[in-house]
Protein backbone atom coordinates (compact mmCIF):
# COMPACT_ATOMS: atom_id res chain seq x y z
CA UNK A 1 0.00 0.00 0.00
CA UNK A 2 2.72 2.23 1.00
CA UNK A 3 4.27 1.70 -2.07
CA UNK A 4 1.58 2.81 -4.29
CA UNK A 5 0.84 5.96 -1.84
CA UNK A 6 4.46 7.51 -1.68
CA UNK A 7 4.67 8.37 -5.16
CA UNK A 8 1.25 9.35 -4.89
CA UNK A 9 1.55 11.66 -1.85
CA UNK A 10 4.68 12.78 -3.77
CA UNK A 11 2.82 13.94 -6.84
CA UNK A 12 0.41 15.44 -4.61
CA UNK A 13 2.89 17.33 -2.79
CA UNK A 14 4.60 18.77 -5.85
CA UNK A 15 1.52 19.88 -7.31
CA UNK A 16 0.36 21.63 -4.17
CA UNK A 17 3.77 23.21 -3.93
CA UNK A 18 3.33 24.39 -7.72
CA UNK A 19 -0.18 25.85 -7.61
CA UNK A 20 1.13 27.73 -4.11
CA UNK A 21 4.17 29.08 -5.68
CA UNK A 22 2.03 30.42 -9.04
CA UNK A 23 -0.08 32.08 -6.16
CA UNK A 24 2.70 33.74 -4.59
CA UNK A 25 4.31 34.81 -8.19
CA UNK A 26 0.56 36.47 -8.16
CA UNK A 27 0.72 38.16 -4.68
CA UNK A 28 4.55 39.65 -5.85
CA UNK A 29 3.33 41.36 -9.23
CA UNK A 30 -0.27 42.49 -7.25
CA UNK A 31 2.16 43.91 -4.04
CA UNK A 32 4.64 45.65 -6.41
CA UNK A 33 1.93 46.79 -8.55
CA UNK A 34 0.19 48.41 -5.47
CA UNK A 35 3.43 50.25 -4.92
CA UNK A 36 3.17 51.84 -8.19
CA UNK A 37 1.77 55.09 -7.33
CA UNK A 38 4.93 56.00 -5.25
CA UNK A 39 7.39 55.34 -7.43
CA UNK A 40 7.49 59.06 -8.72
CA UNK A 41 9.10 59.13 -5.38
CA UNK A 42 11.92 56.52 -5.83
CA UNK A 43 13.55 57.54 -9.06
CA UNK A 44 16.93 57.74 -7.71
CA UNK A 45 16.28 53.93 -7.14
CA UNK A 46 14.69 53.22 -10.55
CA UNK A 47 17.49 54.67 -12.07
CA UNK A 48 20.23 52.82 -10.24
CA UNK A 49 17.90 49.60 -11.16
CA UNK A 50 17.88 50.75 -15.28
CA UNK A 51 21.47 50.84 -15.23
CA UNK A 52 22.49 47.68 -13.58
CA UNK A 53 19.76 46.07 -15.66
CA UNK A 54 20.33 47.69 -18.73
CA UNK A 55 23.16 50.09 -19.77
CA UNK A 56 25.45 47.16 -17.56
CA UNK A 57 23.68 44.28 -20.04
CA UNK A 58 24.87 46.16 -23.38
CA UNK A 59 27.96 45.09 -23.78
CA UNK A 60 27.12 41.55 -23.47
CA UNK A 61 23.94 42.10 -25.70
CA UNK A 62 26.24 43.40 -28.28
CA UNK A 63 28.47 40.48 -28.88
CA UNK A 64 25.29 37.57 -28.75
CA UNK A 65 23.42 39.80 -31.15
CA UNK A 66 26.03 40.74 -33.55
CA UNK A 67 26.78 36.57 -33.54
CA UNK A 68 23.25 35.43 -33.94
CA UNK A 69 23.01 37.78 -36.70
CA UNK A 70 25.35 37.14 -38.65
CA UNK A 71 24.58 33.10 -38.01
CA UNK A 72 21.29 33.29 -39.02
CA UNK A 73 22.33 35.36 -42.23
CA UNK A 74 24.76 32.89 -42.93
CA UNK A 75 21.86 29.99 -42.35
CA UNK A 76 19.16 31.81 -44.49
CA UNK A 77 21.92 31.64 -46.88
CA UNK A 78 22.62 27.96 -46.82
CA UNK A 79 19.33 27.37 -47.16
CA UNK A 80 18.31 29.82 -49.93
CA UNK A 81 21.50 29.49 -52.47
CA UNK A 82 20.62 28.79 -55.83
CA UNK A 83 16.79 28.38 -54.83
CA UNK A 84 15.85 31.59 -54.85
CA UNK A 85 17.05 35.50 -55.38
CA UNK A 86 19.72 36.66 -52.75
CA UNK A 87 17.40 38.97 -51.91
CA UNK A 88 15.55 36.68 -49.89
CA UNK A 89 18.66 36.11 -47.37
CA UNK A 90 18.30 39.85 -46.27
CA UNK A 91 14.16 39.36 -45.75
CA UNK A 92 14.77 35.72 -43.78
CA UNK A 93 17.32 37.46 -41.59
CA UNK A 94 15.12 40.61 -40.81
CA UNK A 95 11.85 38.28 -40.48
CA UNK A 96 13.35 36.07 -37.95
CA UNK A 97 15.04 38.41 -35.97
CA UNK A 98 12.43 40.78 -35.41
CA UNK A 99 9.94 38.23 -34.71
CA UNK A 100 11.72 35.43 -33.04
CA UNK A 101 15.82 35.73 -32.50
CA UNK A 102 15.97 39.36 -31.23
CA UNK A 103 13.40 39.26 -28.02
CA UNK A 104 14.03 35.59 -27.64
CA UNK A 105 18.00 35.49 -27.29
CA UNK A 106 17.64 39.18 -25.34
CA UNK A 107 15.60 37.29 -22.89
CA UNK A 108 17.88 34.51 -22.26
CA UNK A 109 20.63 36.15 -22.09
CA UNK A 110 19.00 38.28 -19.73
CA UNK A 111 17.72 35.66 -17.60
CA UNK A 112 21.25 34.17 -17.27
CA UNK A 113 22.66 37.55 -16.36
CA UNK A 114 20.30 39.64 -14.15
CA UNK A 115 17.55 37.42 -13.77
CA UNK A 116 20.26 34.87 -11.59
CA UNK A 117 21.71 38.11 -10.22
CA UNK A 118 18.35 39.49 -8.70
CA UNK A 119 17.60 36.28 -7.25
CA UNK A 120 21.46 35.59 -5.49
CA UNK A 121 20.43 40.29 -3.95
CA UNK A 122 16.81 39.09 -2.84
CA UNK A 123 18.29 35.91 -1.40
CA UNK A 124 21.03 37.34 0.42
CA UNK A 125 18.87 39.96 1.64
CA UNK A 126 16.71 37.68 3.23
CA UNK A 127 19.62 35.50 4.71
CA UNK A 128 21.48 38.99 5.96
CA UNK A 129 17.33 39.93 7.55
CA UNK A 130 17.59 42.95 5.83
CA UNK A 131 14.06 42.30 4.17
CA UNK A 132 13.02 41.61 7.70
CA UNK A 133 14.39 45.68 8.74
CA UNK A 134 12.62 46.89 6.27
CA UNK A 135 9.66 45.70 7.92
CA UNK A 136 10.91 46.73 11.06
CA UNK A 137 11.58 50.39 10.05
CA UNK A 138 7.82 50.06 8.72
CA UNK A 139 9.23 50.94 5.16
CA UNK A 140 7.46 48.14 2.27
CA UNK A 141 10.50 46.06 0.79
CA UNK A 142 8.06 46.03 -2.39
CA UNK A 143 8.35 49.77 -3.00
CA UNK A 144 12.03 50.06 -1.98
CA UNK A 145 13.26 47.08 -3.61
CA UNK A 146 10.77 45.06 -6.18
CA UNK A 147 9.02 48.07 -7.65
CA UNK A 148 12.58 49.75 -9.10
CA UNK A 149 13.65 46.69 -10.47
CA UNK A 150 9.83 45.41 -11.68
CA UNK A 151 10.43 48.90 -13.84
CA UNK A 152 13.84 48.44 -14.81
CA UNK A 153 12.53 45.04 -16.30
CA UNK A 154 9.80 46.18 -17.70
CA UNK A 155 11.58 49.32 -19.57
CA UNK A 156 14.93 47.84 -20.01
CA UNK A 157 14.37 44.55 -21.74
CA UNK A 158 11.94 46.15 -24.24
CA UNK A 159 14.86 48.58 -25.07
CA UNK A 160 17.93 46.00 -25.18
CA UNK A 161 15.59 43.62 -27.14
CA UNK A 162 15.33 46.73 -29.86
CA UNK A 163 18.83 47.30 -29.39
CA UNK A 164 19.75 43.79 -29.75
CA UNK A 165 17.32 43.68 -33.04
CA UNK A 166 19.13 46.71 -34.61
CA UNK A 167 23.18 44.66 -33.66
CA UNK A 168 21.64 41.07 -35.20
CA UNK A 169 20.87 43.06 -38.61
CA UNK A 170 24.09 44.43 -38.42
CA UNK A 171 25.87 41.49 -37.66
CA UNK A 172 23.71 40.19 -40.65
CA UNK A 173 24.52 42.86 -43.17
CA UNK A 174 28.31 42.40 -42.35
CA UNK A 175 28.56 39.07 -43.14
CA UNK A 176 26.44 39.21 -45.97
CA UNK A 177 28.51 42.05 -47.61
CA UNK A 178 32.01 40.38 -46.25
CA UNK A 179 31.32 36.65 -46.84
CA UNK A 180 28.14 35.94 -48.84
CA UNK A 181 28.51 38.15 -51.82
CA UNK A 182 25.60 39.79 -51.28
CA UNK A 183 25.47 43.69 -51.93
CA UNK A 184 24.39 46.62 -49.08
CA UNK A 185 21.54 47.16 -51.66
CA UNK A 186 20.34 43.80 -51.98
CA UNK A 187 20.34 42.77 -48.37
CA UNK A 188 18.82 45.84 -47.62
CA UNK A 189 15.95 45.60 -50.51
CA UNK A 190 15.53 42.44 -49.08
CA UNK A 191 14.98 43.38 -45.66
CA UNK A 192 12.35 45.90 -46.75
CA UNK A 193 10.69 43.85 -48.73
CA UNK A 194 7.50 41.66 -46.90
CA UNK A 195 8.50 43.43 -43.96
CA UNK A 196 5.17 44.48 -41.62
CA UNK A 197 5.60 46.70 -38.46
CA UNK A 198 3.96 43.70 -36.68
CA UNK A 199 7.06 42.28 -37.47
CA UNK A 200 8.67 44.43 -34.97
CA UNK A 201 5.89 45.33 -32.54
CA UNK A 202 5.55 41.66 -32.05
CA UNK A 203 9.11 41.13 -30.84
CA UNK A 204 8.86 44.34 -28.36
CA UNK A 205 5.56 43.06 -26.71
CA UNK A 206 7.06 39.70 -26.67
CA UNK A 207 9.33 41.25 -24.65
CA UNK A 208 7.28 43.44 -22.47
CA UNK A 209 6.23 39.93 -21.15
CA UNK A 210 9.92 38.26 -20.94
CA UNK A 211 10.67 41.40 -18.82
CA UNK A 212 7.92 41.09 -16.05
CA UNK A 213 8.70 36.73 -16.09
CA UNK A 214 12.14 37.15 -15.13
CA UNK A 215 11.82 39.80 -12.67
CA UNK A 216 8.68 37.96 -11.11
CA UNK A 217 10.98 34.37 -10.99
CA UNK A 218 14.10 36.35 -9.90
CA UNK A 219 12.07 37.99 -7.02
CA UNK A 220 10.21 34.84 -6.54
CA UNK A 221 13.00 32.03 -5.91
CA UNK A 222 14.96 34.73 -3.91
CA UNK A 223 12.43 35.01 -1.74
CA UNK A 224 12.11 31.63 -1.01
CA UNK A 225 15.81 30.52 -1.15
CA UNK A 226 16.75 28.21 1.65
CA UNK A 227 19.76 29.30 4.05
CA UNK A 228 22.99 29.26 3.67
CA UNK A 229 25.38 29.95 -0.06
CA UNK A 230 24.06 26.95 -1.24
CA UNK A 231 20.66 28.60 -1.00
CA UNK A 232 21.39 31.12 -2.68
CA UNK A 233 23.15 28.85 -5.44
CA UNK A 234 19.74 26.86 -5.54
CA UNK A 235 17.79 30.22 -6.04
CA UNK A 236 19.94 31.52 -9.06
CA UNK A 237 19.49 28.30 -10.73
CA UNK A 238 15.87 27.68 -10.25
CA UNK A 239 15.99 31.45 -11.92
CA UNK A 240 17.94 30.50 -14.63
CA UNK A 241 16.00 27.41 -15.16
CA UNK A 242 12.49 28.55 -14.75
CA UNK A 243 13.13 32.00 -16.74
CA UNK A 244 14.19 30.13 -19.54
CA UNK A 245 11.57 27.31 -20.02
CA UNK A 246 8.95 30.22 -19.03
CA UNK A 247 10.27 32.28 -21.82
CA UNK A 248 10.18 29.38 -24.50
CA UNK A 249 6.62 28.78 -23.57
CA UNK A 250 5.62 32.02 -23.10
CA UNK A 251 7.20 32.73 -26.34
CA UNK A 252 4.36 30.40 -28.38
CA UNK A 253 1.29 31.72 -26.55
CA UNK A 254 2.38 35.17 -27.39
CA UNK A 255 3.23 34.35 -30.78
CA UNK A 256 -0.21 31.90 -31.01
CA UNK A 257 -2.00 34.93 -30.27
CA UNK A 258 -0.77 37.54 -31.68
CA UNK A 259 -0.22 35.95 -35.64
CA UNK A 260 -4.09 34.21 -35.31
CA UNK B 1 22.76 47.25 36.88
CA UNK B 2 20.32 49.86 35.18
CA UNK B 3 19.07 51.99 38.04
CA UNK B 4 15.60 53.13 36.58
CA UNK B 5 12.43 53.63 38.29
CA UNK B 6 10.18 51.03 36.82
CA UNK B 7 6.51 50.32 37.88
CA UNK B 8 5.77 47.01 38.05
CA UNK B 9 2.00 46.97 37.01
CA UNK B 10 3.15 49.58 34.15
CA UNK B 11 3.62 46.04 31.12
CA UNK B 12 4.18 47.66 27.91
CA UNK B 13 4.79 44.00 26.15
CA UNK B 14 2.82 40.80 27.48
CA UNK B 15 2.83 37.65 25.71
CA UNK B 16 0.02 34.95 26.55
CA UNK B 17 0.03 31.67 25.61
CA UNK B 18 2.36 32.03 22.79
CA UNK B 19 2.64 29.02 20.55
CA UNK B 20 4.56 28.05 17.34
CA UNK B 21 5.67 25.15 15.14
CA UNK B 22 7.92 25.93 12.41
CA UNK B 23 6.47 22.51 10.29
CA UNK B 24 6.24 19.32 12.93
CA UNK B 25 9.04 21.42 14.68
CA UNK B 26 7.65 22.93 18.18
CA UNK B 27 9.47 26.10 18.94
CA UNK B 28 7.28 27.54 21.00
CA UNK B 29 4.71 25.41 23.23
CA UNK B 30 3.83 28.02 26.45
CA UNK B 31 5.23 31.17 26.61
CA UNK B 32 4.08 33.72 29.60
CA UNK B 33 6.10 36.91 29.81
CA UNK B 34 5.30 40.63 30.92
CA UNK B 35 7.59 43.60 30.15
CA UNK B 36 7.29 46.31 32.43
CA UNK B 37 7.54 49.85 30.73
CA UNK B 38 11.23 51.23 30.69
CA UNK B 39 12.99 48.01 31.92
CA UNK B 40 15.24 45.95 30.68
CA UNK B 41 14.58 42.36 30.27
CA UNK B 42 17.09 40.00 28.70
CA UNK B 43 15.42 36.43 27.57
CA UNK B 44 18.57 34.03 27.84
CA UNK B 45 18.67 30.29 26.72
CA UNK B 46 20.76 28.03 24.51
CA UNK B 47 21.02 28.74 21.06
CA UNK B 48 17.87 27.32 18.33
CA UNK B 49 15.68 27.37 21.56
CA UNK B 50 13.55 29.97 19.92
CA UNK B 51 14.61 33.15 21.48
CA UNK B 52 14.95 35.57 18.25
CA UNK B 53 11.15 33.92 17.28
CA UNK B 54 9.99 35.41 20.31
CA UNK B 55 11.75 38.51 19.56
CA UNK B 56 10.21 38.33 15.95
CA UNK B 57 6.54 37.81 17.20
CA UNK B 58 6.76 41.09 19.64
CA UNK B 59 7.55 43.36 16.27
CA UNK B 60 5.24 41.24 14.43
CA UNK B 61 7.28 39.82 11.92
CA UNK B 62 6.13 36.51 12.90
CA UNK B 63 2.41 35.78 13.64
CA UNK B 64 1.87 32.79 16.85
CA UNK B 65 -0.10 29.69 15.51
CA UNK B 66 -1.75 30.57 19.12
CA UNK B 67 -1.73 32.93 22.24
CA UNK B 68 -1.47 36.64 22.33
CA UNK B 69 1.12 39.26 21.94
CA UNK B 70 0.55 42.90 23.22
CA UNK B 71 2.07 46.02 22.60
CA UNK B 72 1.04 49.29 24.61
CA UNK B 73 -2.35 47.93 24.69
CA UNK B 74 -2.78 46.74 21.53
CA UNK B 75 -2.44 43.31 20.41
CA UNK B 76 -0.46 42.66 17.43
CA UNK B 77 -1.26 38.89 16.76
CA UNK B 78 -4.63 39.33 15.29
CA UNK B 79 -3.78 43.45 14.38
CA UNK B 80 -4.71 44.92 11.26
CA UNK B 81 -2.04 46.10 8.62
CA UNK B 82 -2.97 49.66 10.38
CA UNK B 83 -1.80 48.22 13.54
CA UNK B 84 1.24 47.10 13.33
CA UNK B 85 2.41 49.56 11.17
CA UNK B 86 1.33 52.06 14.36
CA UNK B 87 3.51 49.57 16.94
CA UNK B 88 6.24 49.45 14.64
CA UNK B 89 6.73 52.92 14.17
CA UNK B 90 7.19 52.62 18.45
CA UNK B 91 9.86 49.71 18.05
CA UNK B 92 13.03 50.11 16.74
CA UNK B 93 15.00 46.70 16.26
CA UNK B 94 19.28 45.45 16.64
CA UNK B 95 19.36 42.37 14.32
CA UNK B 96 21.59 39.35 14.91
CA UNK B 97 24.27 40.42 11.89
CA UNK B 98 23.06 44.29 12.26
CA UNK B 99 21.39 43.86 8.92
CA UNK B 100 23.01 47.27 7.28
CA UNK B 101 21.08 48.18 3.84
CA UNK B 102 24.90 47.13 2.21
CA UNK B 103 23.97 49.35 -1.24
CA UNK B 104 23.52 52.31 1.21
CA UNK B 105 26.51 53.99 3.21
CA UNK B 106 25.89 54.49 6.78
CA UNK B 107 24.56 57.95 6.52
CA UNK B 108 21.94 56.61 4.19
CA UNK B 109 21.42 53.87 6.48
CA UNK B 110 20.39 56.38 9.23
CA UNK B 111 18.56 58.86 7.57
CA UNK B 112 16.23 56.28 4.85
CA UNK B 113 13.68 55.45 7.45
CA UNK B 114 13.88 59.66 8.71
CA UNK B 115 13.31 60.61 5.57
CA UNK B 116 10.80 58.12 4.07
CA UNK B 117 8.55 58.80 7.36
CA UNK B 118 9.16 62.58 7.94
CA UNK B 119 9.16 64.16 4.67
CA UNK B 120 8.33 67.52 6.62
CA UNK B 121 11.87 67.20 7.92
CA UNK B 122 14.69 69.64 5.19
CA UNK B 123 17.70 67.96 4.03
CA UNK B 124 20.11 69.67 6.67
CA UNK B 125 17.41 68.81 10.09
CA UNK B 126 17.94 65.09 8.67
CA UNK B 127 21.79 65.35 8.36
CA UNK B 128 21.76 67.07 12.05
CA UNK B 129 19.39 63.90 13.23
CA UNK B 130 22.36 61.52 11.77
CA UNK B 131 25.19 63.37 13.26
CA UNK B 132 22.94 63.20 16.56
CA UNK B 133 22.37 59.25 16.54
CA UNK B 134 26.31 59.07 15.65
CA UNK B 135 27.04 61.28 18.62
CA UNK B 136 24.95 58.69 20.41
CA UNK B 137 26.35 55.31 19.46
CA UNK B 138 30.14 57.73 20.33
CA UNK B 139 30.75 57.67 16.57
CA UNK B 140 32.18 60.68 14.55
CA UNK B 141 29.90 62.27 11.85
CA UNK B 142 32.82 61.47 9.08
CA UNK B 143 31.97 57.60 9.69
CA UNK B 144 28.78 58.38 7.84
CA UNK B 145 30.23 58.11 4.56
CA UNK B 146 31.41 54.44 5.19
CA UNK B 147 29.93 51.39 3.74
CA UNK B 148 28.33 48.92 5.32
CA UNK B 149 31.54 46.32 3.98
CA UNK B 150 34.05 48.84 5.52
CA UNK B 151 33.04 48.02 8.90
CA UNK B 152 34.30 45.74 11.96
CA UNK B 153 31.27 43.63 12.90
CA UNK B 154 31.20 45.90 16.46
CA UNK B 155 30.62 49.54 14.52
CA UNK B 156 28.30 47.35 12.28
CA UNK B 157 26.35 46.67 15.28
CA UNK B 158 26.76 50.37 16.70
CA UNK B 159 25.39 51.81 13.05
CA UNK B 160 22.53 49.35 13.21
CA UNK B 161 21.68 50.71 16.58
CA UNK B 162 21.79 54.01 15.24
CA UNK B 163 19.23 53.39 12.38
CA UNK B 164 17.21 51.44 15.22
CA UNK B 165 17.10 54.89 17.16
CA UNK B 166 16.42 57.39 14.43
CA UNK B 167 12.83 57.19 14.70
CA UNK B 168 13.16 57.58 18.31
CA UNK B 169 11.80 54.37 19.16
CA UNK B 170 9.72 53.98 22.89
CA UNK B 171 10.91 49.79 22.67
CA UNK B 172 14.20 48.57 21.44
CA UNK B 173 14.79 44.82 20.84
CA UNK B 174 18.16 43.56 20.43
CA UNK B 175 18.80 40.09 19.18
CA UNK B 176 22.23 38.68 20.05
CA UNK B 177 23.78 41.78 20.38
CA UNK B 178 27.52 40.98 21.61
CA UNK B 179 27.61 37.39 19.73
CA UNK B 180 30.67 36.97 17.84
CA UNK B 181 32.00 40.87 19.36
CA UNK B 182 35.27 40.71 21.55
CA UNK B 183 34.94 40.61 25.20
CA UNK B 184 35.76 44.73 25.25
CA UNK B 185 33.80 45.41 22.18
CA UNK B 186 30.52 43.42 23.23
CA UNK B 187 31.02 46.00 26.64
CA UNK B 188 31.09 49.15 24.61
CA UNK B 189 27.80 47.24 23.43
CA UNK B 190 26.42 46.81 26.79
CA UNK B 191 27.71 50.47 27.53
CA UNK B 192 25.22 51.49 24.70
CA UNK B 193 22.43 49.15 25.55
CA UNK B 194 22.04 50.71 29.11
CA UNK B 195 22.16 54.24 27.63
CA UNK B 196 19.72 53.85 25.20
CA UNK B 197 17.88 52.94 28.93
CA UNK B 198 18.78 55.96 30.78
CA UNK B 199 19.47 58.59 27.95
CA UNK B 200 15.77 57.56 25.97
CA UNK B 201 14.12 55.61 28.42
CA UNK B 202 13.29 52.98 26.21
CA UNK B 203 11.90 49.85 27.49
CA UNK B 204 14.55 46.90 25.88
CA UNK B 205 13.97 43.48 25.42
CA UNK B 206 17.51 41.74 25.10
CA UNK B 207 17.80 38.30 23.43
CA UNK B 208 21.29 36.76 23.92
CA UNK B 209 23.47 33.98 25.79
CA UNK B 210 26.07 35.55 27.00
CA UNK B 211 26.19 35.71 30.57
CA UNK B 212 28.61 38.80 31.07
CA UNK B 213 26.14 40.85 28.98
CA UNK B 214 22.90 39.74 30.65
CA UNK B 215 24.24 40.36 33.95
CA UNK B 216 25.36 43.83 33.15
CA UNK B 217 22.31 45.14 31.11
CA UNK B 218 19.42 43.45 32.64
CA UNK B 219 16.41 44.65 35.35
CA UNK B 220 15.37 41.51 34.77
CA UNK B 221 16.08 37.92 33.22
CA UNK B 222 13.86 35.36 31.91
CA UNK B 223 15.43 31.85 30.73
CA UNK B 224 13.34 30.30 28.04
CA UNK B 225 13.51 25.78 28.21
CA UNK B 226 12.11 23.85 25.66
CA UNK B 227 9.13 26.28 24.66
CA UNK B 228 8.35 27.39 27.86
CA UNK B 229 9.81 30.40 30.13
CA UNK B 230 11.13 28.51 33.06
CA UNK B 231 12.23 31.49 35.56
CA UNK B 232 11.83 35.27 35.72
CA UNK B 233 13.76 37.29 38.29
CA UNK B 234 16.20 39.86 38.78
CA UNK B 235 19.80 39.58 38.24
CA UNK B 236 20.33 38.36 42.20
CA UNK B 237 17.41 36.28 41.90
CA UNK B 238 18.54 34.15 38.99
CA UNK B 239 22.36 34.00 40.51
CA UNK B 240 20.79 32.72 43.15
CA UNK B 241 18.23 30.35 41.88
CA UNK B 242 17.63 26.80 42.72
CA UNK B 243 16.45 25.80 39.16
CA UNK B 244 18.84 23.01 38.10
CA UNK B 245 18.19 24.20 34.36
CA UNK B 246 18.61 27.73 34.99
CA UNK B 247 22.01 26.80 37.10
CA UNK B 248 23.11 24.71 34.10
CA UNK B 249 22.79 27.54 31.89
CA UNK B 250 24.16 30.54 33.91
CA UNK B 251 27.21 28.23 35.41
CA UNK B 252 28.09 27.13 31.97
CA UNK B 253 28.01 22.97 32.64
CA UNK B 254 27.48 20.64 30.34
CA UNK B 255 25.48 18.40 32.89
CA UNK B 256 22.65 19.64 35.34
CA UNK B 257 24.34 19.92 39.04
CA UNK B 258 22.18 16.44 40.29
CA UNK B 259 24.42 14.61 37.06
CA UNK B 260 27.29 15.53 38.14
Amino acid sequence: MTFVLKPLFFLGQKIVGAISGVGEIFCILFYTLRALPYAHKNVNLIVKQMVAIGVSSVPLLFVTSIFTGMVATVQADFQFRGLVSDKFVGTAACKMILIELGPLLTALVLAGRVGSALAAEIASMREKEELDAYAVLDLDPYRYLALPRFIAFFTMVPCLTIISNGLALLGGWIVSVLALDITTYTFYTGMQYLFQPMDLFAGVIKSFVFGVTIFLLGYYHGLNASAGARGVGLATKDVVVSSCLMILILDFVVAAILFQ
Amino acid sequence: MPNVKINPDDVMIKLRGLKKNFGSQSVLSDVNLDIRRGETMVIIGQSGVGKSVILKHMIGLLQPDEGEVTVDGITISTAKYFDTRTIRKKMGMLFQMGALFDSMDTGENIAFALREHHPELSEAEIQQQVTDKLKIINLVPEFRTKMPSELSGGMRKRVALARAIALSPEILLYDEPTTGLDPITSDVINDLILEMQSKLGVTSVVVTHDMVSAFKVADRIAMLYKGRIIEVGSVEEIKKTTNPFVKQFITGQRKIDSEN
